[in-house]
Order: C-alpha cells, then structure tokens, then sequence
C-alpha cells in the first residue's frame, strides 16, 4: 500500500511553513496510517520551519498516525541533535483538570490568607505600640517623619482641591431643598454635619489608600522581592518596628490632620456658595454653624479619621510584605492594598456610626 | 528570522566583522566607564568580555547591543551604526540581536513556555501550533522542556539563566549577548550553561558575545577574548594569547593574585605612642 508524501519546498522558514503545516494536516485528517514528509529539496531553514515539522509530528501522534521524515540534510540532523523529538511530541503535563470545589477554594484562598495577615499585622502593630514604650527604640522618628511628609503634606493640594469642591457641591445640594422652605440658613447645619461626621473622614481615607496604601504596598512588595525584608530580618532589625509602625502611624496623623483640613476647607467652600448664592453673611454662617456642631462631634470624628488612617496603613503594609512571585504580585498587593483598604473603612465607619447609635 | 542552511552557517563563520565599536566612550556622573574602547566581534566567534567588577563589561555590553547610547564613538552592526539607524533597520536589527540578562528579566505574569514564545507571537505570523512547538524546542534545547509550564518565580537561578538564553534564541538571531551567564551558579550549573553557549555556537553559528569574570567559564568557551581594565582594552585577542599577556595588571588578574599592599591598611602605627 502506498503511503502518502508531502515534499517540503527548498525553502523551509517563518514565511514558508505554514503550507507545509497546512497540507499535513490536511493529509492526516484522512486517517492514512502513516505519511511520509520528505525534506530532501530543503536548502534553507530556519527554527520555525522545524517546529513546524515537529508540530505535524505531534499532530499525527495525536490522530494515531506515523510520520516519518526523509532526507535530512546534516545541518538539520546537528540542529535535531540539540532536541529530543520524542520529549516534544510526548503529550505535555499542561494544567490538570481541577474540580470545581478545588477552584473555588483557589479563589477564596488569597482572600482569607489576605484577611488573615492584615488581622495578624493589626495585632502586631498594637502590640509594638504598647510595648513600644519599654523597648530602647521605640517609634523611629525620622521614618516617621518621611513618611508623614509624603502620606500627609504630599496629599495636601489634593485634598484641599476636593474639600472645596465637595463643599461647594454639598451647599448647592442643599440650597436647592431648602429654598423651598426658605430654610436656607441650614446649609451651615447641612454642610458642617455631614463634612465633620462623616464626609471628611471618609473622603480623607479614600485618598489616603489610593495614594499611601499603595504606596507601601509597592515598596514594601520590592523590598520583599529584593529580598531587603529578609535582609533586615537576619540584621536583627524588626521589619514591623523599623518599616510598618512608621507608616501606619504616618497614616494614622495624616488622616486626623488631613480630615481637619478638608472639614475647614470644605466649610469654607459652604460658607462661599451659601454667600454668593443666596446671601447669607459669614457671621450668620458661623453663628449657624457653632449652634449644629459639638465637641463631641469632633472628638468622634477625629477618632475615626485616626482609625481608618491606621488601617489604610495596616492593610497597605500586611498586603505588601506577603508579596509572591516577583512583579505580578506586587501589582496584586498594590490593586488589593487600595480595594481592600478602602472596603475596610466602610466597614469600620459603619461599626462607629452603630456603636454611636447604641451608646446614645 | 535568519534562516539556517549550511551556507548560511559558513557565511555566519566568516571572518567578516559583525559588530565593530569605534572609540567607546561612556560616562555615568562625571566618571568614565569606558574610555576610548576599539574592538570588533567577528561572525560565527565566542567573543568573551573579561574583566574585574566595575570596570565598564556590562556598560560595554549594554553599548554594543544598542540599549546605552555612548556619549562618544559610536558602534556599528553589519555596516550599519546603530544609534543612528533609522527606526524600521533598528528594529531589524533587534530582531537579529539576542540579549540574556544577568538576572533572567523574564516576564513573571507568564510561564516559561509563554516567555519563549513571546518574540514569536508578536514579531511572526506563524500558526500557534508552529509557536508553541518552536519555542518547546528552544526550551528543550536548554534542557527546561519539563518546567516549560512553570511561572519564573518558581525556578532557580540556573533555570531562569537557561531560559532567558532559550528566549534570546527564540527568533533565531546572528548574534546573542549574555550577560554573566555563570554569576551565582554552582559550577556544575555554570558549565552546564557554558555548555548550550558552546553547544548553540557550534550548531547554529551563532556569534556569542559572553561578560564574564567567571575565569575557568571564560577560558572553556572563548575564540577571542577582550580583557578591560578601568575602562580600558588592557589585552585583546585569541584566547591563549590573552591568557598568556605578560602585562603584571593582567596576569594579576589572571592568575587571581591580590594587588600589591601599599601599607595604609596599618598606618595606625603612626598613632601608637610607646
């Protein structure tokens, strides 16, 4: 019985093999057995034009056929000697099929890992600030330092940007209900509440994971890579108290600091539309103002802004200093650091705003 | 893609030059590297660069393969100077150029096989079956076949070698930079490694442009060697040749002996009042 032959051209390259890939393939789907592909016209070739053949061969394997190969020239026979042909056709491991509850415990895996560390670096942070003290180093100022100069006076145009415009907005929103009722006087009262207990805050800490929890999940996420982390550990220097206290308390001053600064300047922004807008004079505003706002306010307010300042800091740190797999995961820590930093100020303001209610 | 045949392979052997440099001089902050560097790699030859640490291997490296522009001199590729070609024979001459980085500077979001068949994705039109097995015979040609499913955080220094050199080698190029291909390996590995260059070399006639300071590596791979000393062409020539320079700076060198002590180490005694 004769078995069919494909006869390659002289030139078997990039640009010439995709014909030859082709006619086998054609030739093979009518089951022949066995097929010859005769390479003796073959003056030039190129890797391509190689895998190509190797290519047919395992396609062949795969439809239960044989393939020989005939005439190889010796410069083809020196580049088959750098390759076993029998390791590349042979089917590859590639990815096992995996269940679907393995799957899903995949996907869940990261999270609860992620959850976990964030929980972990939170406990660990407290507990270096209150032993801190007794220690002979105990917060490095200078990091801090360095670290407040970027979390808090960096983002400062920013957030001053924002406050303003979101005051101007929140004074708009509520002239136009209130003009109705000829109420337009509380625009302070609407302004100056919702900025102070939980605009500002928020806002803050937004901003702040966006620019400084990515940031340490970044550097530290290098630093892990370069294996600087590691290095400091075996110098007997604490990476916790040398690099993550600095920046979460960093974190902590800038979002109190920076959330007094939104609620001024957002008020001012109020206070400005309220003016032009529909007349009302500063003194009135102020008076307006002093009458809706407590201490009390503040002091709760402040102490949310620090608590979501200190776990934006947490988060970015913990998400970076479990970085895996060299610059893909640093891109994860760093996506992860801002989503889940933010997620977990809404999540703690909601805890503030019920523990608030049921205390009265 | 060059493609390969006998002739081809005698052509690449021919003692044409296939890269010259012509008086190389770079700076970095006010401190020269390389100073007035003459050389030429000729087609088809092992062309070691050789030299202490610091003194300018990677610099000259980096010049040659066109990623640093030198601040004087310029260097040419088959005629051509390549800081001056225009963009569309620049990227002809990258395809045929290979680089392997120190470090690997494989693409971490992509496993082995996907790394290697890179240059071919984006730089042919081949059919995916053809990629694939292509760039599954450069691995196997590395010895990676098996890990060629792996993502490069998962493989060792060695490995990671032997796949950026299978990745340089995807495209077929006329010429493959490596830079310290043995830094950081057991010598085992190292020759293992010494081993594909020599055995690539061989085969393809590929011109191989190797940095090294890894002695025993340079002297089991060389036809030629370039020995730089601060920033300069301290010897140049065949293999023993250079291993035989009367220069003392390079037998120093060569012979791994310490440089002479200017007795500052214990000036100390200048000090001490008795």
């Amino acid at each position: 019985m004769d078995h069919p032959t494909i006869t390659a051209g002289s030139t078997l390259d990039q640009s010439s093999v995709t014909a030859l890939v082709d006619d086998l393939e054609r030739t093979l789907r009518e089951r022949p057995g066995k097929v010859y592909v005769d390479l003796g016209a073959v003056e030039r070739f190129d890797s391509a034009g190689l895998g190509g053949v190797v290519a047919g061969m395992r396609r062949a394997k795969d439809l239960g056929c044989e393939l020989r190969l005939k005439g190889l020239s010796e410069s083809m026979l020196d580049f088959f000697s750098l390759v076993s042909v029998e390791r590349l056709v042979s089917p590859s491991a590639g990815a096992a099929r995996v269940d679907p509850v393995t799957r899903l415990g995949a996907m869940v895996e990261p999270m609860v890992d992620g959850a976990i560390a964030v929980a972990a670096t939170a406990c660990d942070a407290l507990r270096e600030f209150a032993v801190g003290p007794f220690r002979r180093r105990f917060l490095r100022l200078d990091r801090t330092a360095i670290e407040v100069d970027h979390c808090a006076a960096g983002a400062l145009p920013i957030i001053a940007l924002i406050a303003f415009l979101l005051g101007l907005i929140l004074a708009m929103q509520a002239y136009v209900q209130l003009r109705v009722w000829g109420a337009e006087i509380y625009i302070a009262d609407m302004v100056g509440v919702s900025l102070l207990a939980e605009i500002g805050p928020l806002m803050t800490a937004i901003v702040l994971a966006a620019r400084s929890g990515s940031r340490n999940a970044a550097q530290l996420g290098s630093m892990v890579v370069s294996e600087e982390i590691a290095a400091l550990e075996q110098m007997g220097v604490r990476p916790l108290a040398f690099l993550v206290l600095p920046k979460v308390v960093a974190c902590a001053f800038a979002a109190v600091t920076l959330s007094v600064v939104f609620d001024v300047v957002g008020i001012c922004g109020g206070a400005l539309f309220a003016w032009g807008a529909a007349g009302i004079e500063f003194g009135a505003f102020a008076e307006q103002l002093r009458a809706a706002l407590h201490l009390s306010d503040l002091t709760v307010a402040l102490a949310k802004a620090a608590t979501f300042g200190a776990a934006v800091g947490v988060v970015g740190c913990a998400l970076g200093l479990r970085v895996k797999g060299g610059s893909e995961g640093v891109g994860r820590a760093t996506t992860n650091a801002v989503v889940l930093g933010i997620f977990q100020v809404i999540v703690i303001d909601a805890l503030f705003v019920t523990a608030q209610r049921m205390l009265g | 893609m060059a493609s390969l045949s006998i002739d081809l392979r005698e052509q690449r052997r021919s003692t044409d030059d296939l890269v010259r440099a012509l008086a190389l001089t770079t700076c970095f902050g006010g401190r020269t590297v390389l100073d007035g560097i003459d050389l030429a790699i000729r087609a088809g030859e092992v062309f070691v660069i050789m030299g202490p640490s610091g003194c300018g291997k990677t610099t000259l490296l980096r010049n040659l393969c066109g990623l640093l522009p030198p601040d004087l001199g310029a260097v040419s590729v088959r005629g051509h100077d390549l800081y001056s070609a225009p963009p569309q024979l620049l990227h002809h001459l990258r395809l045929n150029t290979g680089l392997s980085f120190q470090g690997g500077a494989l693409l971490g979001s992509l496993t082995v096989l996907e790394n290697v068949a890179l240059p071919l994705r984006e730089n042919t039109s081949l059919p995916e079956a053809v990629i694939l097995d292509t760039a599954r015979m450069k691995l196997d040609m590395v010895g990676l076949l098996h890990a060629a499913e792996l993502l490069p955080s998962s493989l060792s220094g060695g490995m990671k070698k032997r796949a950026a050199i299978a990745r340089a080698i995807a495209l077929d190029p006329d010429i493959v930079y490596f830079d310290e291909p043995s830094a950081g390996l057991d010598p085992i590995t190292a020759a293992e490694v010494d081993n594909v260059i020599v055995k690539l070399n061989k085969v393809f006639g590929i011109t191989m442009v190797v940095v090294t300071h890894d002695l025993p590596s340079a002297y089991a791979i060389a036809d030629r060697i370039v020995v730089l000393l601060d920033g300069r062409v301290a010897a140049l020539g065949p293999r023993d040749e250079v291993w035989h320079h009367s220069d003392p700076r390079l037998r120093d060198f060569i012979e791994r002996r310490l440089p002479a002590e200017d007795g500052s180490g214990m000036d100390v005694i200048r000090h001490i009042e008795v």
